[in-house]
């Protein structure tokens, strides 16, 4: 201890220990001096002589020193300190190379946090490496002619597609909850949950819109969760008549309630059904479906309160599949294990649940997957976007690296000098580099630190563009310690990369003719060459990219809707939640619809089951088979069906071209009226007049008389919506929530504030959600689209900046290197023009090369993003000419300044100059 | 920092054990060192001078020895060096390797 202490000491002290040594060895030079002066020496004599006994006294020193001061801590000191001089001394240069590196290591942090957060966060539960997701597989549901022959007759939720077309789900039917629940050797917990989407949360009088979600008695406990207030949903709470309790989330308790302990114990209404708050979670707990946050939990068996007497059939049958499971592994089970224990228990009840042969050869198989991140709906939808875009910001960042890279080889040069004499004075040359290295790792550091508070910037605007306006976003990138950690080595890795090609070429041992002179080429110049090329490519692919994803939008944006896009309000209203029923809930709707269409400004006021645009999603009307006049008749395939009120046509511009819309006359007591759509028309009636006809909906058993045909409306969204649609009234195939769309003179967004009014006047427990344009509407089913389209290109014209950037330096470089061989030429005779044609010849040639490296590797990398496009082919030759136009065109501006300005010189003056 | 590695004698190491044997006998400055060492070997060792400094400033790092300024024998300014406690200890160790290393070097000439 007292040895550490001492070198703590010694090493605290090393000035003032410095300065007694070297007064102890002038001493020690004088004490001999002296005695040789006895012995007969002259004075001068004995000094010199006495030197030269004791040895270089200046590495005597070093060496004393270095006993006591690590070298390697003081020698890094020494090149820190020389460090900031240099970049002192050249303020311009420092500053554009931080600031460069500042956005490029900014952006990949920025992006790198929104990785980290979708794909390496694990649920905010205790252990969540011993959860485990259950699903199950088999093969596609349809045999050979078509028919859906499967197990499954119902399903409430997402089927997936996955390996080689197999089905992938994580529904279950109760039953299969029930059977592996009961004494099972694998699990610890067995719990289960279902989505209960978005629910009429009335506190107080207030009512607003809250997402659901139902959950089995297990499910708390088994994620080990505490509560922050109150306690948490138990077995007890989820038994058919047992007290309706609810468990709301952190955040609802604050904003309803003001805080969780005021929560408790408080009565709520979800949808008109009375229940009690008896607990809240945590803040950092959001479920275990990262893409959502439930604001409210209710036990499983309530959803008979809520969706109705119903549900309760959904218990019962074995056939329908709408419970998802999660367990937690017994300690010392593996997921394999517990896969094979349960996979034979599960097979055996799921093939009493089959009725045919053919239902039986195709059962779902059990499989576990880890749960550790909760469902993977995030990670699928965010992961392969996020990779690209990481891609394209590190290869922003290579070539800001390039550019600086080429400034120092550029600088090397001015201090070839420099390095030349620190060499002859018996400087290593590992020193000089590591000396010249530890300047570029502080320039990149000091470019790291920036750039974090750029990267603050950036994940605030990748979240806006991201999120889009949705309510319960839960993506949150955070800059924590790993992602500055990973901000900081990148930072040094930079630095290393961009400054380890110009320290080396900085210190060649050919000292001495750049003692002499100081000129050089060569090998420099050929890495200089390399990096602009190298940055010509990659600006290609950037420009390539934003190209494609341009283009895609224009496609998207030029499909044909049908129906107006400005000037339309659209909100949604859920009756049935705040208590109404049929068939006076159709006669509310039809009422505030009147009333929607008395506001000033509003020409014409309709509703319908959803936008139209979102129309697939929620589900249509009708789904189940349509025929051509009787059951007996031509089936209709591919059509969509919209239930509209009155005016809906009109309000949303949709030409009627024979016939009538739907209108007043069209209540539950008269005929089923339709209007179909142009194509559905020539399609199934030739140039046959369709009115009077009749539509079957066989499922439903009722008959639809055609009286009206439109022009082609396009069903669902931009990429997937379909041509053919039929409407039917809403009065007759009444929905539980509607979309208003009103038509008004100017912003539709002046107008919220009356509907709010209408709506609260009418019934003050609806509230009034999604209320957006319909443009934003539209925009908002492509903002991935828009997203990236505005990203790409701000990203090339980036990298196409930075690469003229480089491509300018180098080529002023190379002039002012030339400048002797061109003023040769031009006293010879050279015109003008020739002069500049060499100088721009050179850069074309560079921007060529660039380009036929880079071509290749377009190709083969836009195939990778090909999902993200939309009738555009990720080889458009389009494109690809468009982006070799353009970097051209920018490479002859960028070479354009130096070439005049070697067209100038005065031929006398340069050869003098020499 | 401040352990073996040494660059100017014959046997690694052995200067710390002179300096240290000298300044069991008495206490010196770094001049009076060299010369006890250069005397009582009859000038064979002869010791780079310089070499010395990074050898005390070792020693006394290490806790082997002790230096203090002081004014020497024939009145001149210097920092006087004496052993320690611990440095004695660590003097027998370097000695008994030493002896074991001068048998070992002997028993490989006498050899054969």
């Amino acid at each position: 201890m007292t040895d550490v202490l001492r070198r703590l000491r010694y090493w605290i002290q090393s000035a003032k220990r410095s300065e007694a040594l070297r007064e102890e060895m002038e001493l020690h030079l004088a004490e001999k001096a002296a005695e040789l002066q006895a012995d007969g020496m002259t004075a001068e004599r004995a000094r010199s002589e006495a030197r030269r006994r004791f040895g270089n006294v200046g590495l005597k020193h070093e060496e004393s020193r270095e006993i006591w001061v690590t070298r390697f801590w003081s020698e890094l000191g020494q090149d820190v300190r020389y460090g900031c001089r240099t970049m002192t001394a050249n303020k311009a240069f420092s500053a554009l190379a931080v600031l460069s590196l500042a956005l490029g290591i900014g952006a990949n942090t920025a992006i790198y946090s929104f990785m980290e957060s979708i794909l390496l966060r694990s649920l905010p539960v205790a252990d969540p490496e011993s959860l485990v997701v259950l699903n199950w597989h088999s093969r596609p549901p349809w045999d050979g002619s078509k028919e859906w022959v499967h197990v499954i007759r119902g399903v409430q939720g997402i089927l997936w597609p996955g390996d080689k077309g197999a089905m992938v789900s994580g529904m279950f039917p109760y039953g299969a909850f029930e059977t592996l629940r009961e004494g099972n050797p694998v699990f610890s917990t067995l719990f289960g949950y279902f989505n209960g989407h978005n629910r009429n949360l009335a506190v107080r009088g207030q009512a607003t819109s809250a997402s659901s979600e139902y959950v089995t008695g297990d499910y708390f406990r088994g994620l080990e969760v505490l509560p922050a207030a109150g306690r948490l949903i138990n077995s007890e709470d989820d038994r058919p008549g047992a007290a309706a309790v609810a468990v709301i989330s952190f955040a609802t308790s604050q904003n309803r309630f003001g805080g969780p302990a005021n929560a408790i114990g408080q009565s709520i209404l979800v949808d008109n059904i009375p229940f009690t708050v008896i607990g809240v979670t945590p803040p950092e707990f959001f479920g275990v479906d990262p893409a959502m946050a439930p604001d409210l939990y209710l036990p499983l068996h309530t959803n008979v309160l809520v969706d109705g007497t119903g549900a309760a059939r959904m218990y019962g049958d074995g056939n329908f599949y709408w419970i998802e499971m999660m367990g937690r592994l017994r300690p010392g089970v593996s997921m394999a294990q517990a896969q094979a224990a349960l996979a034979p228990h599960f097979h055996q009840w799921v093939a009493t649940t089959a009725r045919t042969d053919g239902e039986r050869a195709n059962l779902p198989a059990l499989m576990l997957n880890p749960g550790a991140e909760g469902l993977g709906s995030l990670r699928r939808q965010y992961s392969k976007p996020l990779y690209v875009l990481l891609a394209m910001v590190g290869l922003i960042l290579a070539i800001t690296c390039a550019n600086i890279a080429n400034l120092l080889l550029a600088r090397a040069a001015a201090r070839r000098r420099e390095m030349a004499v620190r060499l002859s004075l018996g400087a290593g040359r590992f020193r000089v580099v590591r000396q010249l290295l530890t300047e570029s790792v502080m320039l990149a550091s000091l470019g790291g630190a920036f750039g974090v508070l750029f990267a603050i910037w950036g994940v605030r605007s990748l979240t806006l563009l991201l999120s889009n306006g949705r309510e319960n976003f839960t993506l949150h990138a955070e800059l924590n310690w790993r992602v500055l950690g990973v901000t900081a080595a990148l930072s040094v890795v930079c630095g290393l990369l961009f400054g380890l090609a110009p320290a080396i070429q900085s210190t060649r041992p050919d000292v001495m003719p750049a003692l002499k002179n100081g000129r050089g080429g060569g090998p420099r110049r050929r890495a200089q060459l390399v990096l602009v090329v190298a940055q010509i490519a990659v600006s290609f692919l950037l420009l390539v990219a934003a190209g494609l994803f341009v283009r895609t939008l224009n496609k998207l944006h030029s499909v044909q809707l049908g129906y107006a896009r400005e000037n339309i309000l659209l909100f949604s209203l859920n009756a049935r939640q705040a208590g109404h029923r049929d068939p006076e809930m159709a006669t509310f709707y039809a009422n505030l619809r009147k009333r929607f269409e008395s506001i000033p400004g509003v020409s014409s006021a309709t509703l319908s089951q959803s936008s139209i645009i979102s129309a697939g999603m929620a589900g249509g009307a009708y789904r189940g088979t349509m025929k051509i006049g009787a059951v007996t008749g031509v089936t209709i395939v591919g059509a969509g069906v919209m239930a509209a009120g009155p005016r809906f046509l009109t309000t949303m511009q949709i030409p009627i071209l024979a016939g009538r819309e739907i209108d007043e006359r069209d209540q539950p007591g008269s005929p089923s009226v339709a209007v179909i759509s142009e194509r559905l028309a020539r399609t199934y009636f030739g140039n046959e007049n369709p009115l009077g006809r009749r539509v079957t909906f066989v499922d439903e058993k009722r008959d639809l008389e055609i009286v009206g045909v439109s022009a082609n409306v396009r069903y669902g969204g931009l990429k997937e919506g379909s041509p053919m649609t039929v409407f039917t009234a809403a009065s007759q195939f009444p929905p539980d929530r509607v979309t208003y769309a009103l038509r008004v003179a100017g912003d539709p967004l002046t107008y919220v504030r009356s509907v709010h009014e209408v709506v609260r006047e009418a019934d003050s427990r609806i509230p009034v959600t999604n209320v957006f344009t319909q443009a934003a509407e539209i925009d908002r089913t492509i903002s991935r689209e828009i997203t990236f389209s505005k990203l790409c290109t701000g990203f090339a014209v980036l990298a196409l900046l930075i690469a003229c950037v480089g491509l300018y330096g180098t080529v002023s470089y190379s002039v002012a290197q030339q400048v002797g061989e061109i003023g040769i030429r031009m006293a010879l005779g050279a015109q003008r023009g020739a002069v500049v044609w060499m100088v721009l010849h050179r850069v074309l040639l560079l921007a060529a090369v660039g380009l036929a490296i880079s071509v290749p590797a377009a190709l083969s990398a836009s195939q990778l993003v090909k999902s993200f496009l939309f009738e555009t082919q990720p080889n458009d030759p389009g494109t690809l000419a468009l982006a070799g136009v353009v970097l051209l065109s920018a490479a002859i501006l960028a070479g354009y300044a130096p070439a005049r300005r070697a067209s100038r010189i005065d031929p006398l003056a340069a050869l003098r100059h020499e | 920092m401040g352990r073996k590695a040494h660059k100017n004698d014959s046997l690694p190491g052995s200067l710390d054990m002179l300096i240290l044997r000298t300044l069991s006998l008495r206490d010196l400055h770094g001049y009076g060192i060299v010369q006890f060492i250069q005397q009582s070997s009859d000038n064979e060792l002869l010791v780079e001078e310089g070499s010395l400094y990074p050898a005390l400033q070792r020693l006394e790092l290490n806790g082997w020895i002790d230096g203090v300024w002081g004014v020497t024998s024939n009145n001149r300014r210097a920092r006087i060096y004496k052993i320690t406690a611990a440095g004695r200890k660590q003097l027998a160790v370097e000695t008994r390797q030493y002896a074991k290393l001068t048998l070992a070097i002997a028993r490989v000439m006498g050899a054969g």
